[in-house]
């Protein structure tokens, strides 16, 4: 059945010419490359390639910082964060490197800034079991044994790929600036709804949240915004759903 | 021309020997023309050297034209030189395996035997003056044996009794049909050009090297050599990303490894006889000192320039498909031929007015 | 002293605390003492699905396991619980319209109209999802969000179960993550639930949007009804319908195979709730729907609010069901049956 739309497709026509100027082109660019190549092969590990400042390795973890919010663990598109007790008490994650897909998400969301990034992309483990990461494994940069005597930079001068080689080895680890820090605190947004169990007032780590017991049979709830960091337990924990995190305007 | 090789370089060494007994006949056995054709050039020595390192060479360059690196680990710091030896001892352990469906006194057997014929032709070839058996009818006795060279290919893959190895043995079969006639015309209006079929004689009737008395016949020739050898962009049988490996798919350690350098062999074939047909063979300012031996030489470096020209095509170029290669094998081919021809009797008319 | 900002929240508020009957316990005793142990507990589950801590059912009574340590007094149990202050309801109630109803697109127990007035409100764009019990592998019941037509597909979403199923737990649940609004079906004591909610917490005015009621003289625990039926012979795996009319109670099976036995047979088994409960229309829901009073196929439904009325008037422009006459006078006998169990209250409750 012939459409109107059909076209015949056909190749382009060479005469013997051009043909024969594009197989001398051809074989004469394989002969220039013989004698001068341009090889664009990283001789790993003895060479480095030079990798961007952000680019997304290894995760440090800083435990001072971390606030135990469990949103590293939430935001994981992998799964690969699990939150362990640690002696004091408190859950710190623990990353599984088989699962880590170096999203760098978890160090986006960390509320407290403890997670950190790293350009180290090569650690290498003996088996899978190994891969999973404890804390303590996470404080520290992981063992380096650095061949690399030179760091290699692509670059592009007149549409030609150049390699360019610098002796000297590249940094691992970059200090980031902390992002900007924007104030969120924890507001009920719809009171009239609120049971009064008193499950935000308890599982506040700082102790923002008070309840008191009137005369009369009144509840009277009150976050404290000096106090309230903004980690979100609270409305992750309320029954009723109605605690929000909002942004705080100091005067 | 007498028997014996003679090397000034070692004249005053060989004088000496005589005091001792044996090694005084080892040594005139050695440099006996003959013996020292088979065994040492263009025989087995440098054959066989250049089996250990033209695939070497073919990977390197292809490499270097791919923008990367052939290659490297094996002794990095002089480039990986040492990679085949390393790859036979590999295929010098790997285990044989005859399957099952496979007729297996022909699937043994063939490789052993197509190394025969890879050892015939060495026989006939001249280097420079050293030549093992001296006959006017040489080029028409290599030529005959080459063209036993894709019988065996298609032993094997037939005894190997798979699917793709059928397809790829019958993909060798149309080849064969392709390139043979016009490869045999250009041979012959080589002969007819140099009035002789003695490979000695046509290098003394170079004055003019064959390429330029009869480019036309040189380039059918030479695009034949690719297509027998199986090189881009006529690895038609071979196909590797088709086929796997087409005729060789069912073979493994020393057996594969003899029939993978079978195509190496017949490009050393090859391309000796297109440096005697049209490159001098042997011919070339004589370097003192080394006496025949400058003979050999020269024949080694136009034998292995030809080989790397062949072998890095393969960088250049895709592959033609079975049709077009059969194609371009019975139409532009066997055209090019019988120009080819015809420009050789137009130059012997000249010459002989 | 700083302020918070966004969306419109507070950083203080005050919660009515509830009146304690019995000061020296937690609130969940005092339901206890109050509601449970007295038998007046109907099963409606109110109090599990607002509890905060692990009010749940253990067996046939509904229990806090580890109250002593877990209960965090905040009285929201006794605050939502409909038999806690006890206002029997009882009667046909009011009504915007009577009529009968078959749904010409779902099947169900009779006219499948609650399936009917559920899918439409969906359809409508009233509600993102209706709530309805299915049944599992062991025939228990388990709750279902419908949110569109194809999912009526499983056929065990429809008809009576006669056994109770855990509306309000999964109410709270769908009311955390609703976008335009929840509807549910319930026996009458689930709709007084729904609306003691709906009193005390206004989150619940909001997000329910539509209750069905359904005709109910009484209802039985799972476990033992379970067990009788097996006893009678009842093959679980094919059974598709069960059914109580004139006196009888009917299971069919899908090979056509029906058993059979009267209704008196399973007096002892009926849950002790129901034994002080006078409402047998729903009277507090927004439609009610049950099979006495229009004639076989047909459901009879009693519409009482405006957004049942949208629905119904929804389902007749799209013709999506018949309608026919239902007789009021046909409801009379158990109606009167229902409200003759107040005399049960006055002997069993405490004092309010």
């Amino acid at each position: 059945m012939k459409m109107k739309s059909m076209k015949k497709v056909v190749g382009p026509e060479y005469n013997l010419g051009d043909k024969i100027k594009t197989n001398v082109y051809a074989v004469g660019v394989a002969m220039q490359e013989s004698v001068y190549p341009h090889t664009a092969t990283v001789f790993y590990p003895r060479e480095r390639k030079k990798m961007p400042d952000n680019f997304r390795g290894f995760i440090l973890f800083d435990p001072d910082k971390c606030i135990s919010c469990f949103n590293c663990s939430f935001v994981c598109p992998a799964n690969a964060i699990r939150m362990k007790e640690a002696p004091n008490k408190r859950y710190y994650p623990t990353v599984d490197y088989g699962r880590c897909i170096f999203c760098h998400f978890c160090i986006d969301s960390c509320s407290g800034g403890a997670l950190k990034a790293t350009k180290i992309h090569d650690v290498a483990y003996k088996d899978m079991d190994a891969m999973f990461t404890p804390t303590e494994e996470m404080i520290e940069l992981p063992e380096i044994i650095r061949e690399d005597k030179k760091y290699v930079e692509y670059e592009i001068k007149e549409d030609d790929l150049h390699l360019k080689r610098t002796k000297g080895e590249d940094y691992l680890f970059v200090e980031v600036p902390p992002p900007k820090e924007i104030p969120m605190v924890s507001t009920c947004i719809d009171p009239d709804s609120c049971i009064g169990c008193r499950v935000c007032a308890e599982v506040c780590e700082h102790g923002a949240i008070s309840a008191s017991v009137e005369d009369g049979g009144t509840l009277r709830m009150k976050i404290d915004t000096d106090e309230c960091t903004g980690c979100g337990l609270c409305v992750k924990e309320c029954s009723m759903q109605i605690l929000m995190l909002n942004k705080l305007e100091r005067k | 021309m007498s028997n014996q090789v003679s090397i000034p370089l070692i004249e005053p060494m060989l004088d000496s020997l005589p005091e001792i007994p044996m090694l005084q006949y080892m040594v005139a056995f050695m440099l006996w023309k003959p013996i020292f054709a088979l065994l040492i050039c263009p025989g087995l020595t440098v054959g066989g050297l250049s089996l250990l390192f033209f695939p070497w060479i073919e990977r390197k360059l292809c490499g270097r034209a791919q923008w990367r690196v052939g290659p490297h680990e094996i002794v990095w710091w002089l480039g990986g030189v040492i990679q085949l030896l390393a790859d036979s001892l590999r295929f010098l352990f790997q285990e044989v395996i005859v399957h099952k469906d496979a007729h297996r006194p022909y699937f043994l057997q063939f490789p052993f035997l197509s190394f025969m014929i890879f050892l015939l032709p060495l026989l006939f070839i001249p280097a420079g003056t050293i030549v093992a058996i001296q006959t006017p009818y040489a080029i028409q006795i290599i030529l005959a044996l080459v063209c036993l060279f894709p019988l065996f290919i298609l032993g094997f893959g037939w005894a190997s009794n798979s699917r793709f190895a059928y397809i790829g043995t019958v993909r060798e079969a149309f080849m064969y049909f392709a390139y043979e006639i016009p490869f045999i015309i250009a041979a012959i209006a080589m002969i007819i050009l140099y009035g002789t079929s003695d490979p000695l004689l046509m290098a003394s009737r170079q004055s003019i090297p064959g390429i330029i008395l009869n480019p036309v016949a040189a380039l059918v020739f030479f695009i034949g050599a690719a297509m027998a050898t199986g090189r881009m962009p006529f690895e038609i049988p071979d196909s590797d990303q088709e086929l796997c490996a087409g005729p060789h798919v069912e073979y493994s350690g020393i057996a594969f490894g003899l029939i993978y350098v079978l195509c190496y062999e017949k490009g050393y074939i090859l391309s000796a006889l297109m440096t005697i047909l049209f490159l001098g063979g042997g011919s070339g300012p004589a370097i003192a000192g080394l006496g025949d031996l400058s003979g050999v030489f020269w024949f080694v470096v136009k034998t292995y320039l030809v080989l790397t020209t062949l072998f890095m095509l393969r960088a250049v170029y895709p592959r033609y498909r079975l049709d077009q290669g059969l194609k371009l094998g019975w139409s532009p081919m066997l055209v090019m031929a019988i120009i080819g021809l015809a420009i050789s009797l137009v130059v012997v008319a000249v010459r002989v007015i | 002293m700083a302020a918070a900002t966004g969306v419109a929240g507070q950083s203080e508020w005050e919660v009515a605390v509830p009146e304690k009957p019995l000061k020296d316990k937690t609130y969940f005793e005092n339901l206890k003492a109050k509601v449970i142990d007295t038998n007046l507990c109907s099963r409606c589950l109110t109090c599990a699905a607002i509890c905060p801590g692990g009010i749940t059912v253990v067996g046939n009574k509904v229990d806090f396991p580890d109250y002593e340590t877990k209960c965090l007094d905040c009285g929201a149990c006794v605050r939502v619980c409909p038999r806690f202050v006890y206002e029997p309801k009882s009667g046909l109630g009011d009504y915007i319209e009577f009529i009968a109803g078959r749904s010409k697109r779902f099947a169900g127990q009779d006219g499948a109209m609650v399936t009917e007035l559920l899918v439409s409100a969906i359809e409508m764009g009233m509600i993102d999802r209706g709530l309805f019990a299915g049944r599992d592998e062991k025939w228990a019941t388990e709750m279902f969000h419908v949110r569109e037509p194809e999912q009526l597909a499983i056929t065990t979403l429809g008809g009576t179960k006669y056994t109770f199923a855990d509306v309000l737990p999964a109410l709270k649940e769908a009311v955390g993550f609703t976008k335009r609004g929840v509807g549910i079906v319930g026996t009458p004591c689930i709709v007084s639930g729904v609306r003691k909610l709906q009193q005390e917490y206004p989150i619940f005015r909001e997000r329910v949007k539509l209750v069905v009621g359904l005709f109910c003289t009484e209802n039985f625990h799972y476990g033992d009804i379970g067990k009788f039926l097996q006893e009678k012979g009842v093959d679980f795996s094919k059974l598709i319908k069960t059914d109580i009319t004139k006196g009888k109670f009917i299971a069919t099976m899908s090979d056509g195979e029906k058993v059979k036995f009267k209704i008196k047979e399973v007096e002892e088994i009926v849950a002790s709730g129901c034994g002080v409960c006078t409402d047998f229309t729903a009277v507090e829901s927004d439609a009610s729907v049950g099979s006495v009073g229009s004639e076989k196929g047909f459901s009879t439904v009693v519409v009482r609010e405006e957004p049942a009325k949208k629905v119904i008037d929804f389902i007749k422009e799209k013709e999506h069901a018949d309608f026919g006459e239902a007789k009021p006078e046909e409801l009379d006998y158990l109606i009167n049956l229902k409200k003759g169990r107040e005399k049960n209250i006055n002997s069993d409750a405490a004092s309010s």
